[in-house]
Parts: structure tokens; sequence; C-alpha cells
């Protein structure tokens, strides 16, 4: 019967992935969190984080949904627009169907509608951040640190 | 309704969260981090906000 420690080593050796190695997971948790916010880290197990990330870019967007913020389009001949619909794309499936159901306004008139496009904006680039985050714990380039496991002790 | 400050509140709390997770690794880190942003955006919020204030009046 293993021990707790072996259990515990066990687990530390299965969650760490070797940098390089050839995987289709990466690829699958970046695309799944741009797609859905938190997606890539609910693949890779991690749900409170996951969590936590979905409620937070979600929350972002429908605030600006709420303010009536603009939701921009490629198309558009300004080129913040196009930067902007860049910015905004990256909030995967929500962007898209809000686009497909027409929600948001397609003009800021008001200071509020000024900064419901902002919380669009920061709902697509925070959810950029989010997959890359996924595909770097994925990839074994970001460190998964539990608390337990990086107490350093200091001898004198 | 929201306010402009409540906007502002709301927005710091959901990026700071994910700076949080995004930018450090481990989770007691993590929550400092995003402690650290959270006070430094609406800090430096409301620091801008009197100076803007300041310079009108």
């Amino acid at each position: 019967m293993a021990t707790t420690a072996q259990q515990s080593a066990d687990r530390q050796q299965i969650a760490q992935r070797i940098p390089g190695e050839k995987s289709s997971v990466p690829a699958f948790a970046l695309f799944l969190g741009w797609l859905i916010p938190g997606g890539g880290h609910f693949l890779l197990g991690k749900y409170v984080r996951g969590t936590l990330l979905f409620v937070s870019i979600l929350g972002l967007f429908l605030i600006g949904l709420g303010l009536q913020g603009k939701l921009d389009s490629f198309g558009a001949d300004d080129l913040l627009d196009k930067l902007g619909f860049v910015g905004q794309l990256g909030s995967g499936l929500m962007f898209l169907l809000a686009k497909v159901m027409g929600w948001g306004a397609s003009t800021v008139s008001i200071t509020l509608q000024d900064y419901g496009t902002k919380f669009l904006l920061f709902a697509g680039l925070l959810n950029y951040i989010s997959a890359i985050d996924a595909h770097a714990l994925a990839t074994g380039r970001k460190a998964d640190l539990a608390d337990d496991i990086v107490t350093v002790k200091r001898v004198a | 309704m929201l306010t402009h400050f409540s906007a502002v509140l709301l927005a710091a709390l959901f990026i700071s969260i994910v700076f949080g997770i995004t930018q450090r690794a481990q989770p007691r880190m993590m929550i400092r981090f995003g402690a650290f942003c959270f006070v430094m955006f609406v800090g430096i919020t409301i620091a801008a906000s009197w100076l803007m204030w300041a310079i009108k009046h």
C-alpha cells in the first residue's frame, strides 16, 4: 500500500509534462480556452481556476453588453474598429453568439456605452491571456505549483 | 444602474482575478498578485480622479 508521500509524488509526476513533448492537448487547451473562457483550464483539471476565469471574463462581457457596448466589425473603415474587432474576437463563442444574435450597439452615443465597449474589449483580451496560460500549463512551460510543494526551508 | 465608480470596481475585480491566475504559478502568490493589482487599479483611478479635479479647479 502506497504511503501518502508516495501518492503525492506520483500525482506530481502525472501533473508535470515534459516541455516539447508532442501532444495535441496543448493546442486543444488553447482552442478550448479561446472558445469558452476557462475551458482550457477545465480540460487540464484546473477546475477552480477555470471557474474563476469563466465567471470573470463572462462577467466583463455581460456588463459590456448590459452597458450597450459596441461590437466592432472587421469590415469597418476605421483602423481602431478593426483592432477592436480583433480584441473582442478573443471572447470566442460569446462574441460570435452576440454577433449572430445582433446584441450590443452599432454606435456609441453616451459615455457608459463607451465603457461598455471597453468591457467587451477587456473580456476578449483577457480571454486571449487565459487561453495562452492554459497552453503554457499544458506544455509545461508554466510551472504548476501547489502551495505545499514550494515551501523552501532555509538551512542555517 | 452601474455608476462610473462601480464600473471601475467591477472591471478592477475581474481583471485582477485573471491577472492573478495567469501571471503567477502558486495559488498563494496568485491571490497576493490579484489583490495587488486590484488595489493598484482602484488606487490609481482615485488618485487620477483627484488630480483631474485639482487641474480643473
